[in-house]
């Protein structure tokens, strides 16, 4: 019972792998169709993100609805390069549509794969760093942050569809192929299992950071500073930094999940990048128990397969509904979401039946 | 903890094991002449920013479905169809195309409506094999083996409203649209069609998707002297653009547009007193003349309300249902090879007249119409070609287009 209280988070993950892990069996067997995998393989993205947000959130409190465009970028750098895979960086139909006569430098810089890598994540934390730096050294704190991360995302989103030429405005980098060659169909079924694996290998190396980075001190200063954030001022630490320190790391996460999700999906539009997408991630964290880590996977994962059953067949019509009621429940009545139904409200409801029995 | 992750997994599974089960007949394994069902996928967005227009396609869909239905059906099988929402992102779109080709293991799938939605599901029906019918004009420049392209190809509804316009009379042309590629490729077709025909193109602006403030932009039409605009704006941006024209007093008169996504359906939401006199180009009005038409339209109205109004892309829609059903029942199959090879050269008689499927390039040879939009909301032809146009996506038989080297590179 113990071990449960104490690796309970760790137990329910590794169970959450080794389901991901036999769904590629599942699929041999002929249980489940191959589109099943592509698509918990975005969930697996999803989750990624989640854990990043929770970092940020759920343990430091900062709120931000802005994880969108980071994810974007992240996705981005990576569509360009697939997308100069597939032209033999050549320039692409989209820039002689927009006037352009020669592959521009930013894509050129995405063409080695090594250079692309590195991009995609050294750009979101540029920028992340950036911004952070400036708004946690204001003090700029609460709704104010989440108003500015919004406002940034609308920007980008701005900016991305205005740039046309260089980013194909809302139709997005579309028909390219994952890095380890088509996933869909049954002869690249053994595509699917690398990309899949791998992003499950990602899935439990962000896991194992996050998790730790809370158990450690840095971790307990985190939660410190959301509880009382000038206490920690007080006590000599320098918040800002660490605040900074955590946007940034979770920017990096949300587009390692980006670069990760365009792989699965074969296409990145800006409506990744949008605020409505920036704050449906943020349900997935608080639907699955903020301020836990498995909470954020759960809820990644919860989420999006209740969004991919529901919006067909008989609720066609208002499966956004259910979805908002979900949303609209956990935050009235179940604070820690999922986890916190699993871990207290649960537990304190049997207590209170023994005592009355 | 983990209990409740594996009776969620549970629960999921025995889902998707139902779902994949219920295949009654499932598209691929259907042959001719077996009872039951054929399934077809309509993928559109029922929720989000594009619901408004999409839903009105859907709705002619599922009423082509249920008149073939009611007629006996296709080979001798009902069409029992499964509905997904794009929810108006094309990640979505990608994510529900798959589920529908191979979970629900559909024949073929009616939808998208937005240019970047269609992109995103291009590569997933060419991957696996599937076809998608896809119901709107749009900017051409593309082919796909697996997308059957209903609604017109540039040069069925922009180069000749623009030769119309060019005929009248009109000299100076100002461009203006919303900041996507249907717009921005427009207009490089109509720059260089003009440049040959000997206008000006006095501006070329282009309004954000969600931009309601035109002010700038009308004082940039009133400095240019021009004396029609070619409007590609799309969604709410046209409401607000005509609104505020005519707030400044300005008619059809003063400034003449020619308008390329604007239906009978935007003309009730931007006011039919409003848009008096304005053009617009398509290749089907409600008011088209034809037993066919009255048929349909009367058909709509009666499932849907006597105040619900056709439109081209939900007229288009209902063609793609009945002219999949018309190769079906040729190929006596609904293998998308045989479907293809049966739809070579294929007629049928469609609200909008006859309309042939060219084998070239998957589109369709589809008349083209000018019209008027009267105070009554519904749009009258001014203009309409002698016959049915063929479809030329990539502008190939067009001297100025050639010149200009409009042709992308793949």
């Amino acid at each position: 019972m113990n071990f449960i209280k104490k690796h309970g988070q760790n137990v329910c993950f590794a169970v959450i792998v080794l389901v991901l892990a036999l769904m590629p069996l599942l699929l041999t067997a002929g249980v489940i169709k191959s589109t099943m995998v592509i698509f918990l393989g975005k969930c697996i993205c999803f989750a990624i993100v989640a854990i990043g947000l929770d970092l940020i959130w759920g343990y430091t409190g900062i709120l931000s609805l802005g994880h969108g465009l980071f994810f974007a970028l992240g996705a981005y750098g990576m569509g360009m390069y697939l997308k100069l895979q597939a032209t033999n960086g050549n320039i692409t139909d989209f820039m002689k549509t927009g006037g352009l006569t020669e592959l521009p430098r930013i894509w050129q810089a995405f063409e080695p794969l090594p250079m692309a890598l590195v991009l995609l994540v050294l750009i979101p934390a540029l920028l992340a760093g950036i911004i952070g730096f400036f708004i946690f050294r204001n003090r700029v704190k609460g709704v104010y942050f989440s108003i500015i991360s919004q406002a940034l995302t609308w920007a980008a989103y701005s900016i991305f569809i205005a740039m046309s030429p260089y980013t194909n405005g809302n139709v997005g980098i579309t028909e390219i192929d994952p890095i380890v060659g088509s996933i869909r169909g049954a002869k690249h079924i053994g595509n699917l299992y690398l990309l899949f694996y791998a992003a499950l290998a990602i899935m439990i190396l962000i896991y194992a950071v996050a998790y730790f980075l809370v158990k450690s001190k840095f971790g307990r200063l985190l939660i410190a500073i959301r509880d009382g954030e000038n206490r920690t001022y007080f006590s000599g630490y320098c918040v800002s930094d660490y605040k900074n320190f955590i946007y940034v790391l979770s920017a990096i996460i949300a587009a390692i999940a980006g670069a990760l999700f365009v792989n699965f999906n074969g296409s990145i539009t800006p409506s990744q990048m949008t605020i409505s997408y920036s704050i449906t991630m943020i349900i997935w964290v608080a639907v699955g128990g903020r301020g836990t880590l498995i909470g954020a996977v759960i809820g990644a994962f919860v989420i999006n397969l209740c969004e991919y059953n529901l919006s067909s067949g008989a609720f066609v019509d208002i499966w956004q509904y259910i979805i908002g009621a979900i949303f609209c429940i956990t935050i009235l009545f179940f604070k820690g979401g999922i986890v916190g139904i699993v871990t207290e409200q649960l537990p304190a409801l049997l207590h209170r039946r023994k005592e009355n029995s | 903890m983990n209990q409740l992750w594996k009776r969620l997994a549970g629960i999921t599974l025995a889902g998707i094991m139902t779902a994949s089960l219920a295949g009654c007949g499932g598209g691929s394994q259907a042959s001719a002449g077996e009872d039951g069902a054929v399934k077809v996928g309509l993928l559109h967005s029922l929720t989000g920013s594009m619901a408004i227009s999409e839903t009105s396609v859907r709705d002619a869909e599922v009423l082509a479905i249920e008149e073939i239905n009611a007629a006996g059906g296709v080979n001798g099988c009902q069409i029992s169809y499964v509905e997904e929402d794009g929810a108006s992102n094309p990640s979505t779109f990608a994510t529900k195309a798959e589920k529908l080709i191979e979970e629900d293991e559909v024949a073929t799938v009616f939808g998208c409506w937005t240019s970047s939605s269609r992109k995103a599901v291009k590569s997933v029906f060419e991957d696996y094999g599937n076809l998608l019918w896809y119901p709107v004009q749009y900017e051409g420049m593309e082919t796909s083996e697996n997308i059957v392209y209903m609604g017109a190809a540039p040069n069925q509804q922009i180069v000749p409203a623009i030769q119309y316009l060019v005929d009248q009379g009109y000299k100076k042309f100002f461009l203006l649209g919303s900041d996507y590629v249907f717009p921005r490729t427009a207009n490089m077709i109509i720059n260089a069609q003009l440049k040959a025909a000997g206008c000006e193109v006095v501006g070329e602006e282009y309004a954000d998707m969600e931009q309601t403030e035109f002010s700038a932009i009308i004082s940039k039409i009133e400095a240019s002297g021009c004396d029609v605009i070619v409007n590609t704006l799309n969604g709410t941006g046209n409401v607000s653009f005509f609104k505020q024209m005519a707030e400044k007093n300005y008619t059809s008169e003063d400034y003449m547009t020619m308008s390329f996504s604007i239906a009978e359906e935007e003309v009730k939401t931007i006011g039919a007193d409003i848009l008096k006199g304005h053009m617009v180009s398509w290749n089907y009005y409600q008011t088209t003349e034809g037993e066919k038409n009255d048929a349909f339209v009367s058909a709509y109205k009666e499932k849907f309300g006597e105040d619900r109004v056709t439109s081209d892309p939900a007229e288009a829609a209902y063609d793609a249902v009945y002219m999949w059903a018309a190769a079906c029942e040729k190929a006596g199959s609904f293998e998308v090879e045989d479907v293809l090879a049966a739809l070579d050269g294929m007629s049928i008689d469609a609200p909008e007249g006859t309309i042939t499927f060219d084998a070239d390039n998957n589109h369709i040879y589809k008349p083209v119409r000018v019209g008027e939009i009267q105070e009554d909301g519904l749009i009258y032809t001014v203009y309409e070609t002698n016959e049915a146009v063929k479809p030329d996506p990539y502008l190939t038989t067009y001297d100025w287009a050639v010149a200009a080297d409009l042709q992308p590179l793949e």
